[in-house]
């Protein structure tokens, strides 16, 4: 392991040899009200600095005091994360110095964390009928620190120091490396986010900073026989899931080529800390990263442990509902749906799959349901930026709407017709049907119109006659122009009735 | 147990603590901090029975827990009154970068 290569063995690397290593830390802020040990409120937007008190600037002798939501929230998520839970946790104080840092420390857990090993399964990113485990080192519960604002002018102006996020609860999940591509580390944020969304324990918002990733990562090479590592590279400032994405893909390229060039294994060089830059696309160099004894961990004796037993993590446990991998499972299993349809309703959020639900049980037809979901409304979602719950459709008009498809009262291309009345005209289904003058057809009216249309096509009837019952297709179009509100269903089956094709 | 304590230890603490050490103290503060440990080196004597578990704090009391409510916020004039330097809305410092 990590010997000493030369160039030419070096060049003569292909890209089989190379095996991306990326292993991800991701911080969740945990939707309480409060902070993590003190009253002041966890809002987001307030002006700076009012939303702080003795305890999260540190003033001597104020005392910390846990916040039993942000334990209840961290609970359910190593639950949901299939963690270990610790029947007994401890804070520890993280020592550094850093202006957005008061204390001096952050306030963190060391060697009891309030969840252990677990894991999370994901699509295999080259083929989606297996699955990849992803194994979670642990998940800790800490605070956040404050947020600078440096002077952007290059005139050497004072940074200036926000408190309100100081204190705020996060929850820090740290994998093992068993990501494989910048792509398959996408799609364990994805599948992360999605979960902590379902379980209600972070917005996620990105933008406000809810979830931040950093990302480490390494290339194993095999040169002549031997496995070489690089040495590891921890990437800060991902902002978005894509952002993490372009980055890892960047540092891997980055690595190889550097190694192609100079041949530093992870023997031979600390490991680094790189920032992300949206603006070049590429990584630059922080800072070479401390080790572990420099931030000199040791428990906070302002802060007492906590036990947990049996009954309080049961309890909290009960209230975990179905998480997106068992709605998928029950959307296929139990409703008919395709896996991509399936997930693709999944990662909308529970909120479509309730309106999904709604739907399909009052029209009696999963599959329409689906379809009509999986089409006109997240078209309609994705193109206004909107959520299903300002959707201008409630689940109770899809639902009468589609009835009417079931029934054979509307056909689909009709029925589409409605509903862009129905959200352009704010209409229910019988006024927007109305205002398009659609109306029940009876059968004598059917019989005349196909009557027509057979005198009218003598060539199309002569074809159905010599047993290609497909040209009755060419008529549909034609009755539809004759009279929009007959069916074409109907149309079809009365013509090759008539002509007895 | 009277490990004594580098030059180089004592100068990478001074740096992580932030302290100001002037090299003419270095030898002197090695020498006290190896004191120290020797002193509190002593507890080690002290022979337990395997099964103890460790003892992370200064009590055995656990749980003491809040309840996820508001209390009202320190007013930002008077919590930024502790600070060296601010301009009524922020926290002033000495740039980062």
């Amino acid at each position: 392991m990590n010997a000493a290569t030369t160039q030419e063995q070096r060049q003569s690397i292909s890209e089989d040899d190379v095996t991306i290593i990326i292993g991800l830390e991701v911080h969740v802020q945990l939707d309480t009200k409060s902070k993590l040990f003190c009253g002041c409120s966890t809002e987001f937007g307030a002006p700076p600095n009012t939303q702080t008190c003795v305890v999260c600037t540190g003033a001597p002798g104020s005392l910390p005091v846990i916040n039993q939501q942000a334990l209840r929230l961290s609970i359910k998520t190593g639950l949901a994360l299939n963690c270990e839970i610790a029947r007994f946790t401890k804070w520890d104080r993280k020592n550094y110095f850093y202006p957005d840092l008061p204390k001096g420390y952050q306030i963190s857990q060391f060697d009891k964390p309030i969840c252990g090993l677990g894991y999370l399964d994901l699509f295999d990113q080259r083929d989606k009928s297996k699955t990849r485990r992803v194994v979670l080192e642990r998940a800790h519960l800490e605070e956040d620190a404050g947020k600078s604002i440096h002077d952007e002018s290059k005139q050497g102006g004072n940074s200036r120091i926000d408190l309100n996020r100081t204190g705020t609860p996060l929850l820090e999940i740290v994998t093992q490396p068993d990501m494989r591509s910048a792509a398959e580390a996408r799609a364990f944020l994805n599948e992360l986010k999605l979960i902590l969304t379902y379980l209600e324990v972070s917005d996620c918002n990105m933008q406000q900073g809810n979830l931040r990733c950093d990302g480490n990562i390494n290339l194993h090479i095999r040169v002549d026989g031997q496995q070489i590592a690089t040495p590891i590279v921890e990437i800060k400032n991902m902002n978005s899931f894509r952002a993490a994405e372009r980055a890892l893909d960047y540092e891997a390229v980055r690595q190889l080529e550097l190694w192609k060039q100079n041949g530093l294994t992870i023997s031979d060089a600390p490991k680094q800390t790189r920032g992300w830059d949206a603006a070049t696309q590429t990584t630059t160099l922080q800072r070479e990263k401390e080790a572990s004894a420099d931030y000199r961990y040791f428990p906070d004796p302002d802060l007492i442990a906590v036990t947990l037993s049996e009954e309080e993590i049961d309890s909290i446990r009960s209230e975990i509902d179905r998480l997106p991998a068992q709605w998928r499972e029950e959307l296929i299993g139990q409703h008919g749906l395709k896996p991509y349809d399936a997930d693709v309703m999944v990662g909308q959020g529970r909120g479509v799959i309730d309106y999904f639900l709604n739907v399909a049980e009052g029209c009696g037809n999963s599959k329409m349901a689906a379809n009509w979901i999986g089409q006109e409304v997240l078209r309609f979602l994705n193109e206004s930026e909107a959520t299903i719950e300002s959707y201008p459709i409630t689940s109770t008009q899809m639902t009468e709407l589609l009835t009417r498809v079931v029934g054979g009262e509307l056909d689909q291309t009709r029925a589409k017709e409605v509903l862009e009345q129905m959200i352009e005209f704010q209409l229910e289904v019988q006024s927007a049907m109305d205002k398009l003058g659609i109306k029940p057809v009876d059968n004598q009216e059917i019989e005349a119109l196909c009557q027509q249309l057979i005198n009218e096509n003598p060539q199309v009837i002569e074809q159905i006659k010599g047993g290609n019952a497909k040209a009755v297709g060419a008529l549909i179009g034609k009755a539809r122009k004759l009279n929009p509100n007959a069916s074409p269903g109907l149309v079809k089956n009365t013509i090759l009735k008539m002509v007895g094709g | 147990m009277s490990d004594s304590i580098d030059r180089e230890t004592v100068e990478q603490v001074a740096r992580l603590a932030c302290i100001d050490l002037p090299a003419s103290r270095v030898d002197e503060t090695a020498k006290q901090l190896a004191e120290i440990l020797e002193y509190v080196g002593q507890l080690e004597q002290v022979s337990l029975p395997d099964d103890v578990e460790p003892f992370f704090g200064a009590t055995e009391s656990v749980n003491a827990i809040r309840k996820d409510e508001l209390s009202p916020s320190v007013a930002r004039p008077d919590i930024l009154s502790n600070a060296p330097d601010s301009d009524g809305e922020f926290y002033q410092v000495p740039p980062v970068f």
